[in-house]
């Protein structure tokens, strides 16, 4: 496996030319769907897959405040399993982000901001997690008719 | 007393570039006999010393320090004089690493790469000098601590070839430039953060990394560039933050 | 257009940043009830019924939540589809690519706060 895709043209170029010609830049040989790639590009393109789901969102708030009839074709379209596909592949999504992210979070935090020293790397996975989890588990159980 | 040693024969396909007389990069491929304890960068040295001594690569230290022989090895970058041949099968591709314009055969250009490093101002910036009778600056070992890992880059510029927004996008700093830029804001000594953030959030953003973490599975030295470049970013918001509320030049 | 998108990139990295944190946190729970739990009978239907739905809409808290769990996955999803885009159309295009998907983050995010403003 060599890389033979092209880079961009101008990749890494410095700003004069030197006294000979190059040969022009080449990707990465795994990019984009070898090795670690793979991962990576998975977790951008969950990009598309998140603004269709605050996109959807809004569509059914919407709907909720343009009353009842509205609102219960909404639930309707919802059943739909095109919807129902879509929001199982939402849910893969944000699982795949939130592990993924939490587990990169603690090392991006700078060294010192001010005074303040980041705590060890345990306690953001304890609190990123514990958050998650409480979190979802508050939104259910109110959305799903447990509680209020 | 002769010692016998065992060889085993493996085949490197290695990418060759003459500027004067090629259009393009194409291969060639030598059959070495290889100690089983050999590193790449001893096939690519006994190919020059016994087969062909037109390759050209580049090579120093031998010892993971100098960062003079980052190839890419079966797709991947690599310190030939650490990556060993018993980690391959019996083929073995040596190609220049990616991202980079490609001067001859193995050695790539890397004037872009320094200029990219020059421009985060890569030494202590101190709004004045302490004078000599003040004697030198002092520093705790947890002050050396907040910067001490980003400062073992060795300027391989395996991240480079590792990082897919340096592929795509000419301007960005890239990993080794923000990681030295960062290590120099983290260090008690130096002043000069609010210089280094106006580069870091200039044309070759700091915003631009997408975290892929890619410079970091490939660094040798686990300096950790992905982790350096996203503390920069932190950074660079409370720079921004504060130069909303505070004038420039306040600090 | 490249001078603003710099001078803007703190700010739409921090909210980017909210956007996977806290989008991430609220869009689980979200989508398990509203887009599979309910439309699947795993829970019952009558929990998201219209006056139970609008009123917890209508509540104050309801409609930050809700106003958070549109305008923030928006703003993640719009910067990592940016980066998709660069990976693999290049640099060149993102002066067209990034104002459209800011674009259609920003008047999501406004239309979202009339949303729940309707509640």
């Amino acid at each position: 496996m060599r890389p033979d895709v092209p880079a961009h043209p101008h990749a890494m170029q410095p700003s004069k030319p030197g006294s000979t010609r190059t040969a022009p830049p080449m990707r990465p040989a795994k990019f984009p769907a070898g090795g670690n790639y793979l991962r990576y590009m998975l977790f951008d393109a969950t990009g598309i897959v998140y603004m269709l789901a605050g996109l959807v969102a809004l569509g059914i708030v919407w709907q909720l405040g343009n009353g009842e009839a509205a609102w219960a074709a909404q639930m309707q379209r919802l059943s739909n399993p095109i919807y129902v596909l879509f929001h199982l592949v939402c849910l893969a999504s944000v699982i795949f982000v939130g592990v993924r992210f939490f587990s990169l979070f603690p090392k991006a935090q700078p060294p010192r901001i001010g005074p303040a020293k980041p705590p060890p790397a345990v306690v953001f996975f304890v609190g990123l997690y514990g958050a998650w989890i409480g979190i979802t588990a508050l939104l259910v159980a109110v959305l799903a008719g447990g509680i209020f | 007393m002769s010692i016998s040693i065992e060889k085993h024969k493996k085949t490197f396909v290695v990418t060759r570039f003459d500027p004067d007389k090629d259009e393009v990069p194409k291969t060639q491929t030598y059959e070495v006999p290889c100690q089983d304890d050999w590193k790449v960068l001893d096939a690519l040295n006994f190919i020059k010393d016994e087969i062909d001594p037109t390759l050209s690569y580049r090579w120093s230290c031998r010892m993971e320090v100098c960062g003079s022989c980052g190839m890419s090895v079966n797709g991947e970058p690599k310190l030939t004089c650490k990556d060993p041949i018993k980690s391959y099968g019996d083929t073995i591709e040596v190609a220049p690493l990616a991202n980079f314009p490609v001067v001859r055969d193995l050695v790539i250009e890397f004037d872009g790469f320094m200029e990219k490093f020059q421009s985060v101002k890569p030494w202590i910036i101190r709004a004045k000098e302490k004078a000599a009778e003040e004697g030198t600056y002092r520093q705790t070992p947890a002050e050396l601590d907040e910067f001490k890992q980003f400062s073992m880059c060795i300027n391989c510029m395996l991240c480079y070839a590792a990082c897919p927004v340096v592929a795509n996008e000419p301007e960005f700093l890239g990993p080794a430039a923000i990681t030295l830029g960062h290590r120099y804001n983290s260090d008690s000594r130096d002043e000069g953060a609010a210089e280094r953030n106006q580069v870091f959030r200039g044309e070759g953003t700091v915003f631009s990394c997408s975290y892929a973490n890619e410079c970091s599975e490939v660094c040798p030295k686990d300096v950790d560039p992905a982790a350096a470049v996203n503390q920069a970013k932190f950074n660079a918001v409370i720079d921004w933050a504060t130069s909303l509320v505070l004038p420039r030049g306040s600090k | 257009m490249k001078g603003l998108l710099l001078r803007l990139e703190p700010l739409i990295w921090l909210i980017f940043g909210g956007g996977i944190m806290v989008g991430t946190m609220l869009l689980t729970g979200w989508v398990a009830v509203v887009g599979i739990g309910v439309p699947l009978g795993i829970f019952p239907a009558d929990a998201l019924a219209y006056d139970r739905a609008s009123m917890l809409g209508s509540h104050l808290i309801g409609r930050v939540v809700l106003a958070l769990l549109i305008i923030l996955p928006l703003w993640k999803g719009a910067h990592h589809t940016r980066h998709l885009s660069i990976d693999f159309a290049g640099g060149e295009r993102d002066v067209l690519v990034a104002p459209l998907l800011y674009g259609i983050a920003s008047l999501g995010s406004v239309l979202a706060i009339v949303a729940v403003l309707r509640l």
